[in-house]
């Protein structure tokens, strides 16, 4: 056990991103290679100790005169919080790519190398305490998300991979230029200076620089997340992506808003308005998703939509800002990635096996299909909040700590979006497998792919678990939230 | 503030809105990938303002240099670290969007982003 595991989580993925992109001509080295650092990247976090990891072994300076602390290098920091996400995204990773290494005979180098590069920037962006270290990653992370869209072969693949870069490119230059502000008033990048700075009142917070610089890396992390008005393009990416790949997606657009967040939480959370901003929009989120999801034929930009608006619920915790409000967004935050991600492959098996993405089409699949119809439902009620499964604990833990906050008209709202969630599911279900098939649908007869079926297994275990036991997480998102505040 | 600085902070605010205005108002996806690079460049500079002193000198420690003196009058080099860094990213990504339109110009002759990004029709519209 030691803390020279921490930067393991970045570089080990990064590493193997680099050897499969080389390697890319032998498809079986490659495939062995991407599986076993698959199942590294989840034991890590185990190995390791909770502690920082000082780059280039820089120790903390102080200032003789200011009295203050100086971090001179990029500080990792590694506690329970991120061994939950790291050791989930580890999992989703390692079943993502047994899907893709199944499906396809001839693996890609560049399209691993792209999953893998994802890997390890959501993995620096839960790590790291320096904001410039954040963008870089951030950058990164949009880079490869765009990489894995075009790389799909779907239709207008392109467009959306160029629309989200052309919003991107204006969205990540508004998060230098914020951190180029904090550096200016701060003379660090480093957040745990930054804080310290802003508690001994060297930073006004009212000033006009430090509101600006709030507001930019604001309109940042809108675009990371996929919050409005960025949801359409997001849900357009999960649309445009192969099903695992949306699956994987979806896990890099949560945990990018859970790090963005929670490093804003940090440094703004005195700002008067802050969580309001915080609170409103992902109230906004939550609508506009759900109600889009309505509207939806596509059954990939259906599950995007409801993606946002889950995403809504984790920052509708997080804005709220007691310790309580906090442990039951991040809890939302882990059981989304898992749900949304068992729906995509679920949905992606469907679709694989019918050829078919429009529900409208669709019809009659549960005799065909019964055991990935079970699959479907059973995520898609927990999705819903429907007891006991996890999304059930975390929307009622997010409901209490509205009432407890003061707040009734969001436990409302909270509870009006979870019975509409359920609504836009069991129509989409009804559509998809119960009602009769209609004679234009063509069923082939190829069998699931085991291994679709085996990760949806695998989630629907884990939904199982943590809906019956949550405290498996909640106990160390916890600790976590209370060091936090 | 320092007439050097606050004219380097002005441009670099001028290039920021003007790269704005290209991205988001001009058709042509070349001239809106120029737009882009415009903010890129113009964060870059505000940044490099920063570590702006008016007399400074460059911070690298040199064999023969006294080191109060250096602590005294060396620029803050933070500034020029992320700045390098962010470069290299900014050339990364405009290789990607540059990369994306070669794609999408091949699909559809034109590099018109409201046709291309409609995705329904092909060869249409102006090449300009």
């Amino acid at each position: 056990m030691s803390e020279l595991w921490i930067p393991l989580m970045v570089v080990i993925p990064l590493i193997c991103a680099l050897f499969v992109s080389a390697l890319s001509r032998f498809n079986k080295t490659i495939k062995v290679i991407a599986l076993v650092v698959a199942i590294v990247i989840p034991i890590i976090p185990f190995l390791s100790n909770y502690g920082l990891h000082i780059f280039g072994g820089f120790l903390p300076m102080t200032d003789s005169i200011t009295g203050m602390v100086y971090h001179p290098s990029i500080v990792y920091s590694f506690g329970v919080l991120q061994k939950i996400f790291i050791v989930i995204l580890g999992i989703l990773a390692f079943l993502v790519l047994l899907i893709y290494i199944n499906k396809y005979k001839k693996a890609s180098g560049p399209y691993i190398f792209l999953l893998f590069m994802g890997i390890a920037a959501v993995t620096a962006l839960l790590l790291t305490d320096d904001i410039f270290n954040m963008f870089v990653f951030f950058e990164i992370l949009a880079l490869a998300q765009v990489g894995i869209v075009a790389a799909s072969s779907l239709d207008n693949n392109y467009e959306m991979a160029l629309k989200y870069m052309i919003l991107g490119a204006i969205g990540s230059p508004m998060i230098l230029l914020g951190v180029g502000f904090l550096l200016a008033i701060t003379g660090s990048v480093n957040i745990t200076d930054i804080v310290a700075a802003i508690r001994m009142g060297k930073v006004a917070i009212t000033s006009p620089v430090f509101l600006m610089s709030c507001g930019l890396i604001f309109f940042g992390w809108l675009y990371a997340s996929g919050l409005p008005p960025f949801h359409t393009i997001k849900s357009g990416m999960y649309s445009k992506a192969e099903p695992h790949a949306s699956a994987l997606l979806q896990a890099f657009t949560v945990i990018s808003m859970v790090s963005i967040i929670l490093i804003m939480f940090r440094i703004y959370s005195a700002v008067p308005i802050f969580e309001a901003l915080l609170v409103v929009f992902s109230a906004i989120a939550m609508i506009l998703g759900v109600t889009m999801a309505l509207t939806q034929t596509d059954y990939r930009r259906m599950i995007g939509f409801l993606a946002v608006g889950e995403l809504g619920f984790i920052g509708l915790g997080i804005g709220l800002g007691t310790q309580f409000a906090i442990t039951a967004g991040l809890f939302q935050a882990v059981n989304e990635i898992i749900i949304t991600a068992s729906l995509f492959i679920g949905f992606g098996a469907i679709a694989y096996l019918s050829g078919e993405t429009d529900t409208r089409k669709m019809g009659g699949l549960i005799g065909y299909y019964p055991k990935i119809a079970i699959l479907v439902l059973i995520s898609g009620l927990a999705m819903a909040g429907v007891p006991p499964l996890n999304g059930f604990q975390s929307k009622l833990m997010l409901v209490q700590a509205s009432l407890s906050c003061g707040y009734p008209e969001l436990s409302l709202l909270a509870i009006i979006v979870s019975i509409a969630t359920f609504v836009v599911f069991v129509k989409a279900f009804y559509t998809m497998f119960l009602r009769p098939k209609p004679n234009t649908l063509k069923i082939s007869n190829k069998k699931a792919p085991k291994s679709m079926v085996f990760a949806m297994v695998v989630f629907l275990i884990i939904i199982i678990v943590l809906g019956f036991f949550p405290g498996i997480v909640t106990t160390g998102i916890s600790q976590f939230a209370g060091g936090l505040l | 503030m320092l007439f050097t600085q606050l004219s380097v902070l002005i441009t670099a605010g001028v290039l920021i809105i003007i790269g704005l205005l290209a991205a988001i108002f001009i058709d042509n996806i070349i001239k809106k990938i120029i737009g882009i690079a415009f903010i890129e460049e113009g964060v870059n500079l505000f940044i490099i303002a920063i570590g702006y002193r008016p007399g400074g000198i460059v911070p690298i420690i040199m064999p023969n240099v006294d080191k109060a003196y250096y602590a005294a009058n060396a620029a803050y080099p933070l500034p020029f670290g992320l700045v390098l860094t962010s470069i290299v990213i900014g050339a990364s990504t405009l290789a990607v969007m540059l990369a994306l339109a070669m794609v999408l110009y091949k699909k559809y002759g034109t590099l018109s982003t409201s046709v291309m990004l409609s995705g329904n029709s092909k060869g249409e519209g102006k090449d300009e």
